[in-house]
């Protein structure tokens, strides 16, 4: 079965990079759907972080809600402005 | 009403990244909003909601509301709605039993048979248990205890039976009460229209309110008596009376204007007020009035109100030639109360008696009328 996300990782020369910890897709700075996440640490309309493998994501916004929680995926709904990997 | 059976939560407590953290690897969650720094809703499965609800329990989560929406939720309700089951199940019971009855009769088809006779006679003889029921037998005995009925047929539809007749066809006459006519008034015969029994008056007798006018029979040539209803039309001369009495000298008593009121205020029959005026007068009439004293009140007050008024007797003196029309009209009017509505008017006229200091009016109107009864 065809996967975009496979398919994208499959482009990447350096084949040593691992690749599977988490993926982030952003759709229009509206929603923002994660898998792999490992917690969340920060819930607010305005800021929401969760920890990846090695990092922890930070997403800045307005009016945002967690529209999906499950074990491994988050999907994000409101307006995203910012996601920084710190 | 949305298919989707989902449960609300809205929750109040610390360190709520820590304990979502964990509660997601267990349910699946979903529009989660901090409402503040304390506050959270959030939705999930209702077939979960319990799953949630023990969860948030043990991590001393508070649970400010839980809202449920969705069919799953509705279906649940109704059918653990014990009451509503218990009613439905009753109320099906009761349909199934009452199938097993008869609970109308319809009776089709008579004319001159009374429908109730029928229904009666069915209802006190059969069995009402539908199982019970055979239509042959109530169709045979209809036919043997009611003469009049040619053919009978019964079916049972629903929950009814109904029963079709065909009667007898029977000359008119033979049918009716059989009862002889009666004369309604005294008078004097003066027409006569038999149609059908036997006649015991001729034009010319005089007779009384109550005298038999015709018989419900009649013999034929062989002598034989054949019951038939009575019939007829018997026009008589009815003398209708009327009569009122003049005294030269009489006593009248009348109210002189003066009265006194005497008030009570009762509860449960017992006085508990009363006012009353001085009162000295000889003679005098009561006029008694009971009223709730006030409208909506608990308890029943009622007022009664005795009002006394002073009467004084005049001794009248009059002739009666000064009052002949005056008592004419009286006895009069007394007569037309007894004629009959359109009666026809054939004569009238009046006579006087007059006694030691009193006259005595007696007129009388006479009309032509039916005094079948």
């Amino acid at each position: 079965m065809f996967n975009f996300l496979n398919e994208v990782k499959q482009g990447l020369k350096n084949t040593e990079i691992d690749l599977n910890g988490f993926n982030l897709i952003n759709l229009s700075g509206r929603i923002l759907y994660v898998e792999g996440h490992l917690g969340l640490v920060t819930l607010s309309k305005e800021l929401i972080s969760f920890k990846v493998k090695k990092a922890v994501i930070v997403v800045e916004g307005k009016d945002m809600m967690l529209s999906e929680l499950s074990d491994n995926t988050i999907k994000i709904c409101g307006q995203i402005k910012k996601v920084e990997q710190i | 009403m949305k298919l989707k059976s989902v449960t609300t939560f809205h929750v109040k407590g610390l360190n709520q990244e820590k304990w979502l953290n964990e509660l997601c690897k267990e349910v699946s969650l979903t529009e989660i909003e901090r409402l503040s720094k304390n506050e959270t809703t959030f939705k999930c499965s209702y077939f979960s909601y319990k799953k949630v609800d023990k969860f948030l329990k043990k991590h001393g989560v508070n649970i400010v509301s839980l809202t449920h929406e969705g069919v799953a939720y509705k279906l649940r309700n109704i059918f653990t709605a014990y009451g509503l089951m218990a009613a439905i199940v009753v109320c099906f019971a009761l349909s199934i039993f009452s199938q097993q009855y008869i609970l109308q009769y319809k009776v089709e088809g008579v004319d001159k048979l009374a429908a109730g006779d029928i229904v009666e006679y069915v209802s006190k003889n059969f069995s009402k248990q539908k199982g019970n029921i055979d239509t042959s037998e109530i169709e045979n005995a209809l036919l043997q205890n009611f003469k009049r009925i040619s053919f009978a047929s019964c079916i049972i539809k629903g929950q009814t039976l109904v029963i079709n007749i065909k009667e007898k066809l029977l000359p008119d006459e033979m049918y009716g009460d059989f009862a002889p006519i009666v004369a309604s008034k005294n008078g004097r015969v003066t027409k006569i229209n038999l149609i059908s029994g036997t006649l015991k008056v001729a034009v010319g007798d005089f007779v009384r309110m109550g005298d038999v006018l015709v018989e419900p029979y009649t013999i034929d040539a062989s002598g034989n008596i054949k019951k038939v209803e009575a019939r007829a039309e018997i026009l008589a001369e009815v003398y209708n009376e009327g009569q009122s009495e003049h005294y030269e000298t009489y006593i009248e008593v009348r109210r002189t204007g003066k009265a006194v009121v005497q008030d009570e205020i009762k509860l449960f029959g017992l006085t508990i007020y009363t006012f009353k005026e001085e009162m000295n007068f000889k003679m005098f009439e009561t006029e008694t009035d009971e009223v709730p004293l006030i409208k909506n009140l608990f308890l029943p007050f009622k007022m009664k109100k005795t009002t006394y008024y002073e009467l004084c007797e005049n001794k009248i003196i009059s002739k009666f030639e000064d009052v002949e029309q005056q008592f004419v009209s009286k006895a009069k009017a007394k007569a037309l109360e007894n004629c009959e509505d359109y009666a026809k008017m054939k004569e009238e006229f009046y006579t006087l008696r007059h006694l030691q200091g009193m006259t005595i009016v007696n007129f009388c109107i006479i009309t032509e009328e039916n005094i079948c009864k």
